[in-house]
C-alpha cells in the first residue's frame, strides 16, 4: 500500500506531469491533484471514450484487451490506463 | 360457464412426474378411426347409363309438361310468403391495450465472447456491485474512501502504475533512448511541440543540425543519461552486470569499501525503461563487492560481499526481498572481500541437454571457490589456492604451506580478479595483488600453468577478448594497461596514458580491436587500429567524482561508468568503424617496453 502511494507521488513529480486522477467504476475522480471540477471533466469524457475504445480493440480480436490509450494534443499528452473497475489517467506535457 | 370447470379438470389432472416414470418406456398405438361424414350434398346429374334413368327422365318430362301447362290452368295458383326478421341487438365489450415497447440490443464480438467465457469476465460489474452494497450501508462520502482503498490494494493497479510510469518517461527520454537503441529521433515531432502555436517548422535549425553531425567524423563520446536515485546517491558503484536473458535489464551493486566506514551495501536492478527509478532493490548487510547473473536460471542474481559471503537472489518476484540462499553459515565461506564472482557453463551435464552452470568466486583470502548448492545453503570447494609466491624461482610443487619467516601472514596472496576463456571453460586466468598473472585449469588445483609477470601492483582486471582467440588484457594500480597473448610470457603490447590506477577495463563486444579502461578521473576508450599510444576517446569524470566501474552494452554501442557518487552514466559511442569484428590481432607488432 505505500508502494503504490510512493509511486504515485512518484508520477505526480516527474517532469511535465500536469495531473493524474484516479477514478472508480461510477466515474467518480477518488483521487487527483487537479482541482475538482476538472478531474470530474476529464473522468466523464474520458470514461465514454476508453469504453469504445476497448470495444473496438476487442471487436477485432476478443481476446486482446487495451492497455493504454494516448492522445497526444498540441498542447499536452493524456494518457489513460482502464482497469477492472477503475481508470488512471495523467497529462503530461512532454517537452516543457 | 365451462371455463371454472375446464380449469378444475386442469388442476386434478396434474400429477408428480418422478424420475422412474421418466424412464418407463412407453408404447403408443395408433389406428384408423370411424369414417365421419361432415357433408353430404348429392349431385344433380344422373349418368345415362344409371338403373332409373328411365323413371328419373319420365319425370323430369312430366315435370317439363306442368311448366308449360301452368299458365292458364285452373290447378296451380300463385302464392306469397314471408319471413319474419329477428330484433338486431348491439352489445359493447372492452379489453384492455396492449402496450408495444420497442427493444433494441448491439451485440458485439467481444461480448459473445465474454458470455461464453462465463461470468466472471465482466468489465465493469464486480466493483460496482461491491461498491454500490457500501453505499447502502455506509453513505458516499466513505464510499470513495474505501473504493481507494480497494483500488490502491489490487495488483492490477500497480501494473497500471508501472506502464503508466514508463509511459510518462518515454516521452521524457524518448531522444536517448532512440539514440541508445539506434533509431532516429524523433526530431521533427520536438520541432512541432516548440512551435505548437501555429508556425511552421523552421528549416534553417534542421539543417544546422545535419552540419554538426556531419563535421563531428571523429570517434567521440556522447553522454545519454545516468541510473540514479535517491537510494543510491552517495554510495559507490562497485560493479555491474547485464542479465543474460533481457539485454535490458542491469544490476548494480553499490558498496563502501574503500573508507573505513562498512556500511551497508545495496543491489539495484535498473531497467532500461525507467532511468529514474530501480525495478528491485536489495539491501545487503555488508557492501556489495561483486554481482553476476545466471545464465540457466536468470533470474538468479550472485551477490557476493565484502564480508566474504555471497548470497544468491531471485530478483523474479517483487516481494523477494531477502536471498534465496546465503553463504553466511557455511564453514568454508570466504574470509576476506569476494572481489569476483562468475557463473560459468562447464562441461556438458552427463544427459547432454544443458551445460551445467558453477558459481565461481576469488576472494582476498586467497582461493578460488567453486559453489553449489547444499542443505539449504551453499557450499564450495576450493579450485585453487593462490601461494605467494616471494622470487622468480619457479616454485616446486608441494612446499604450499611452508611459512616464509620474514613474515607472519599466511602464505596465501590475495586474488582480485579472474576470467574465464571465452571458449574453453576450463582455463582461467588469475590477478593477484602481488601483480602476477596466473594461468590454472580447473583440473589441476596444486599447480598453476603459467605465471605472467610483468606488474609490480595488484592486479584490478583481466579480461580475455571475446573475438580474438587466446589475447588478453590486464589492468593494474601500476598505472599501466598489458596486452598478452596466451603463449608468450611477455606482454604483447603495453599502455599508459595518465598516471592513475586503473580500475576496470573491457573489451568491447562488437569491434575486436576496441577496449575501454576507466581509472579514477576519467574513461579512455582505445582503439589498437587508430593508435598504441593513446585513447581515441576520453571522458573526463566529474569533478569531485571518481569512476569505478565499466560495463559494454551488448546489443548496442554504448558504455555504461559507475561511480562513487551512485550513478551510472551511459554513454554513446560514435563513429567508431564497423565491419571489423573479424579483426585478429597479429603476432607482427612488436612488443613497446611500457
Amino acid at each position: 500500500m505505500a508502494e503504490v502511494e510512493e509511486t504515485l507521488k512518484r508520477i505526480e513529480a516527474h517532469k511535465g506531469v500536469i495531473g493524474t486522477i484516479v477514478v472508480n467504476a461510477e466515474g467518480i475522480p477518488i483521487r487527483t491533484n487537479l482541482d475538482n471540477s476538472t478531474a470530474v471533466q476529464y473522468a466523464g469524457l474520458l470514461r465514454h471514450l476508453t469504453m469504445l475504445a476497448r470495444s473496438t480493440v476487442r471487436d477485432i480480436d476478443p481476446q486482446n484487451d487495451l492497455i493504454v490509450l494516448r492522445i497526444r494534443t498540441k498542447k499536452y499528452e493524456i494518457m489513460v490506463a482502464p482497469e477492472n473497475g477503475f481508470l488512471l489517467i495523467v497529462i503530461q506535457n512532454p517537452c516543457e | 360457464m365451462s371455463l371454472p370447470d375446464v380449469q378444475g379438470k386442469r388442476d386434478t389432472v396434474k400429477e408428480q412426474v418422478t424420475e422412474e416414470m421418466l424412464k418407463e418406456l412407453i408404447h403408443v398405438y395408433i389406428c384408423e378411426t370411424d369414417s365421419m361424414s361432415l357433408l353430404d350434398i348429392p349431385s344433380t346429374f344422373v349418368s345415362v347409363d344409371a338403373d332409373d334413368a328411365e323413371t328419373i327422365t319420365e319425370k323430369n318430362n312430366q315435370y317439363a309438361e306442368v311448366c308449360r301447362n301452368r299458365m292458364g290452368n285452373d290447378k296451380y295458383v300463385d302464392r306469397s310468403m314471408q319471413t319474419l326478421n329477428g330484433a338486431a341487438k348491439n352489445k359493447h365489450v372492452q379489453t384492455d391495450s396492449m402496450a408495444m415497447v420497442d427493444t433494441a440490443t448491439t451485440v458485439t464480438t467481444w461480448d459473445m465472447y465474454d458470455t461464453l467465457r462465463g461470468p466472471d469476465f465482466s468489465y465493469f460489474s464486480s466493483a460496482s456491485a461491491a461498491s454500490s452494497l457500501k453505499e447502502e450501508v455506509f453513505g458516499s462520502s466513505v464510499n470513495a474512501e474505501s473504493d481507494l482503498q480497494l483500488i490502491m490494494l489490487s495488483e492490477n493497479f500497480q501494473q497500471c502504475l508501472l506502464v503508466m510510469e514508463r509511459n510518462i518517461l518515454r516521452n521524457t527520454f524518448q531522444p536517448k533512448l532512440a539514440a541508445y537503441r539506434q533509431l532516429p529521433v524523433l526530431e521533427a515531432m520536438m520541432q512541432v511541440n516548440k512551435h505548437h502555436l501555429g508556425s511552421p517548422v523552421k528549416p534553417g535549425t534542421m539543417e544546422q543540425r545535419q552540419e554538426d553531425t556531419e563535421k563531428s567524423r571523429s570517434q567521440a563520446l556522447e553522454r545519454l543519461w545516468a541510473f540514479s536515485c535517491e537510494l543510491s546517491r552517495g554510495c559507490s558503484v562497485s560493479s555491474m552486470a547485464w542479465n543474460k536473458r533481457n539485454p535490458d535489464l542491469l544490476a548494480v551493486g553499490y558498496g563502501e569499501f574503500d573508507s573505513s566506514t562498512q556500511r551497508a551495501g545495496l543491489v539495484c536492478c535498473w531497467s532500461l525503461k525507467n532511468p529514474t527509478w530501480p525495478e528491485r532493490v536489495f539491501h545487503c548487510d555488508s557492501a556489495v563487492t561483486s554481482l553476476d547473473f545466471s545464465a540457466n536460471n536468470p533470474s538468479q542474481l550472485a551477490v557476493g560481499m565484502h564480508d566474504g559471503s555471497i548470497a544468491i537472489y531471485n530478483v523474479h518476484s517483487q516481494d523477494n526481498k531477502s536471498p534465496v540462499i546465503s553463504s553466511s553459515e557455511c564453514p568454508n565461506k570466504h574470509l576476506g572481500p569476494v572481489w569476483q564472482l562468475r557463473w560459468t557453463q562447464q562441461e556438458l551435464s552427463i544427459t547432454g541437454d544443458e551445460k551445467v552452470e558453477a558459481l565461481f568466486s576469488v576472494s582476498a583470502d586467497g582461493r578460488i571457490s567453486k559453489w553449489f548448492v547444499f542443505n539449504n545453503g551453499l557450499d564450495c570447494i576450493d579450485l585453487m589456492k593462490l601461494k605467494r609466491i616471494h622470487n622468480a624461482k619457479k616454485k616446486a610443487g608441494g612446499n604450499n604451506t611452508e611459512k616464509k619467516s620474514e613474515s607472519v601472514l599466511s602464505a596465501l596472496t590475495p586474488g582480485l580478479c579472474f576470467d574465464f576463456h571465452p571458449t574453453d571453460s576450463s582455463l582461467y586466468l588469475v590477478g593477484t595483488w602481488e601483480g602476477f598473472i596466473h594461468k590454472c585449469s580447473c583440473s589441476n588445483s596444486q599447480q598453476f600453468l603459467e605465471t605472467f609477470r610483468k606488474h609490480f601492483c595488484p592486479v584490478n582486471c583481466i579480461a580475455w577478448c571475446p573475438l580474438s582467440p587466446d589475447v588478453f588484457l590486464s589492468c593494474s594500480s601500476d598505472w599501466t594497461i598489458q596486452l598478452w597473448k596466451q603463449d608468450r610470457l611477455n606482454p604483447v603490447l603495453g599502455f599508459t596514458s595518465t598516471q592513475m590506477a586503473v580500475y576496470d577495463i573491457k573489451w568491447s563486444p562488437k569491434w575486436a580491436t576496441v577496449f575501454g579502461a576507466i581509472n579514477e578521473g576519467q574513461l579512455e576508450i582505445w582503439d589498437l587500429n587508430s593508435s598504441i599510444l593513446d585513447p581515441v576517446a576520453v571522458q573526463p569524470a566529474a569533478p569531485g567524482v571518481k569512476m569505478k566501474s565499466l560495463l559494454f552494452a551488448t546489443q548496442t554501442d554504448c558504455v555504461l561508468v559507475g561511480d562513487s557518487d551512485g550513478q551510472v552514466t551511459v554513454y554513446q559511442l560514435k563513429n567508431f568503424s564497423v565491419g571489423e569484428s573479424s579483426q585478429t590481432l597479429g603476432p607482427k607488432r612488436s612488443p613497446n617496453n611500457a
